[in-house]
């Protein structure tokens, strides 16, 4: 009979699961009791963390154990991170390091239109260069996509701080 | 009591048609039809962006506005699923299954006006629905003790990640359990004592409700629709759009079953529309005497599903109404927004703001006007929505989903929140783990972790009144029932069982 193959998927998720419960019984076990407050047992901050990090930590062994066995429950189930290609994962990691580049480092830190306007024009074109079935030229796609920037940044800015009143960084 | 609430709910009705809100209903009604048909923009994502815009709102007005988008926005979806084949909210995925087929039978325009009419039907049966359920159900519930909602909690829980995992239960309690443990982290409610924080403030507050909506359904789509591969429109045929609208009243039977079981999963926390559409789909092909056109290019199919997935609309609502517990993912923005604006829903809504419940169910009944005159009207023009391109839209959604999750508080926290939230989702949804247990479990986990401290200080540490009150003993049961049926070796003697007592019968 042939050995049946891990699954991987369900295996490295297991482990990050029953990982992160421990981990945190662990820190809901160090919780204060406050004894010497005279509180009751019963409602220490411990109680409930610790218990569901508990749950949570046998949920990730019994995944764990089924990713060891191979066994998939359905094909349905199959997830589709065992479906990716080259194309997504260029796509994927441009939109990652984009959104991480913008919300950490630019938001808040300048003006928000200036930003905003930076973002939009550096992001359109990126996904744009990395598309195969781009139909823009290059001047073409750089002048749109610096009239949407411009555009959406002011759009959004009008929008939510005249508009609506809402208080935006810078 | 009844025809106190239908004047209650005529009174209601008139408010809004005679007044300037009409023009609220209106304009939200269509923001919230073109958020659902944008891909990446989910109706959580559209009600949430649109709670920041309704700060400075009348709390009537905020929420009319937050109704209207999301029932826009379901039905909004149904354009994307019909003529791209991707649902434009995961509420839409089963429309896709019959629309598209239409669709590329040159039949686009019959199938947007069953999917208008089928939205349109589907909101009235849930509405109907809501005004009588959520009355009985708040009295019912004030006989709940912190014992009934620590259970309520637990089976929310429970339940919901066996519904949306699909196949696999596992994953969707993993996710659920997991959304519990994240709403520990921040100050506790009893001692004051911040969990998991180390001595950051940002993290003592715990992470706000809506960042980590926004992240997990906004900033997550944008991270799988740039992962997947673009869609291109079906040119579509979009004649023939009244008379195939007239044409879905025919099918009552199919309406009205579907509109039941939306509105049934609608009440289930945490479920929602999704499941709304998939369970009414289901009972429709097997009811069906065509269930070879299922999948094929049904109108019967496309029906059921957007019936039922606008059925769950107000569905949703009743449990948001009556315990403050959201029965899906956009509904738990609601009850956020319910909050933000002074408004207490919970058991004693009928007592205290029963004025407020009938002006919610007219609420829904405008929004849905709004949807049929608006859908009906507007199919041609709303097309042009879809042939906007991923790239250039993407880069505006993330800045939206930044701009939403920082308004709330105006702390940059939020928005490392958002993305963190966004990262983890995306993670998540590759590795086959449901998002909406993760967002139920954040909702219920202060009112799990409540009840169950104050049950317990209660009883002196006796656990037996949990099991023993007879609420508490029925909601346990189900919970029991639920985990055991689960259980893949249960599953296969039951299917077994079945198959025999079939055979047998045959």
């Amino acid at each position: 009979m042939a050995a049946r193959r891990i699954n991987r998927t369900d295996f490295l998720a297991g482990l990050a699961v029953t990982i992160a419960g421990a981990a945190a019984l662990v820190e809901a076990l160090r919780m204060p009791r406050f004894e010497t407050r005279g509180a009751d047992p019963f409602t220490v901050p411990g109680l409930t963390p610790g218990l569901l990090s508990a749950v949570l930590c046998v949920l990730g062994a019994v995944l764990l154990l089924r990713g060891l066995s191979g066994h998939m429950v359905a094909e349905g189930a199959r997830p589709s991170i065992t479906r990716w290609d080259r194309a997504s994962a260029i796509r994927s990691i441009f939109t990652v390091v984009s959104v991480l580049v913008y919300g950490v480092l630019l938001f808040g830190r300048m003006p928000f239109m200036l930003a905003t306007a930076l973002f939009v024009f550096a992001f359109t074109i990126g996904a744009e260069l990395i598309n195969a079935e781009r139909r823009l030229s290059t001047p073409m796609l750089v002048i749109g996509a610096l009239v949407l920037a411009v555009v959406a940044a002011f759009a959004i800015n009008f929008v939510f701080t005249d508009l609506f009143l809402v208080r935006l960084p810078g | 009591m009844a025809m106190d609430g239908l004047s209650h709910f005529l009174a209601a009705v008139a408010e809004i048609g005679f007044s300037a809100q009409i023009i609220v209903v209106v304009w939200a009604t269509l923001l919230g039809i073109t958020v659902g048909m944008i891909p990446g923009l989910t109706a959580t994502l559209g009600v949430a962006l649109v709670t920041t815009l309704t700060f400075t709102m009348e709390p009537n007005t905020a929420i009319l506005v937050l109704i209207c988008v999301y029932i826009g926005a379901i039905y909004g979806g149904g354009r994307t699923a019909i003529l791209l084949n991707i649902p434009g909210t995961p509420a839409n995925a089963a429309s896709a299954l019959d629309g598209f087929p239409l669709a590329r039978k040159g039949r686009a325009g019959e199938a947007m006006a069953i999917a208008t009419t089928g939205s349109f039907l589907g909101s009235l049966v849930g509405m109907v629905g809501l005004a009588l359920v959520a009355p009985w159900l708040a009295e019912f519930a004030l006989d709940f003790t912190s014992f009934e909602f620590f259970w309520l909690a637990v089976f929310g829980i429970v339940l919901c990640g066996q519904l949306t995992a699909m196949d696999d239960a596992l994953k969707g309690w993993i996710a659920g359990f997991f959304g519990l443990l994240i709403a520990m982290v921040g100050q506790e409610s009893i001692h004051a004592y911040a969990r998991f924080s180390y001595g950051f403030p940002d993290l003592e507050a715990g992470f706000g409700l809506l960042p980590v909506l926004v992240g997990a359904f906004g900033c997550t789509e944008v991270f799988m629709v740039m992962r997947q591969e673009a869609t291109r429109v079906i040119a579509g045929n979009v004649t023939g759009v009244l008379s195939a609208a007239f044409s879905s009243f025919r099918h009552a039977r199919t309406w009205l079953r579907s509109g039941l079981i939306g509105t049934f999963m609608g009440v289930v926390p945490g479920v929602g529309e999704d499941m709304g559409a998939w369970v009414s789909y289901a009972a429709a092909k097997r009811a069906s005497k065509h269930k070879d056109a299922f999948g094929q290019g049904s109108t019967e199919g496309l029906l059921a599903a957007e019936t039922g997935n606008n059925a769950a609309v107000p569905g949703a609502l009743i449990p948001v109404l009556t315990l403050a517990i959201p029965g899906s993912a956009p509904a738990a923005v609601l009850l956020a927004a319910m909050i933000i604006h002074g408004l207490r829903p919970g058991p004693l809504i009928m007592i205290t703001q029963a004025d407020f419940f009938y002006s919610v169910v007219a609420m829904v009944f405008w929004a849905s006007c709004a949807m049929l005159v608006l859908g009906l009207l507007l199919t041609r023009p709303l097309l042009l929505i879809l042939r906007v391109r991923r790239e250039w839209l993407m880069g505006i959604i993330f800045v939206l989903c930044t701009v939403g999750a920082f308004a709330i508080a105006g702390r940059i926290f939020d928005v490392w929140v958002m993305i963190g939230f966004g990262l983890v989702g995306f993670v998540m949804r590759e590795a086959g783990f449901p998002i909406a247990p993760m967002i139920l479990g954040v909702v219920l986990g202060p009112i799990l972790d409540n009840n169950l401290r104050r049950s317990l200080a209660l009883t002196q540490g006796d656990p037996l009144p949990f099991v023993t009150r007879p609420i508490s003993a029925v909601i346990a049961f189900l919970v029991l029932l639920i985990i055991v049926f689960s259980l893949p070796p249960v599953r296969r003697g039951a299917a077994a069982l079945k198959a025999r007592f079939a055979g047998g019968v045959s």
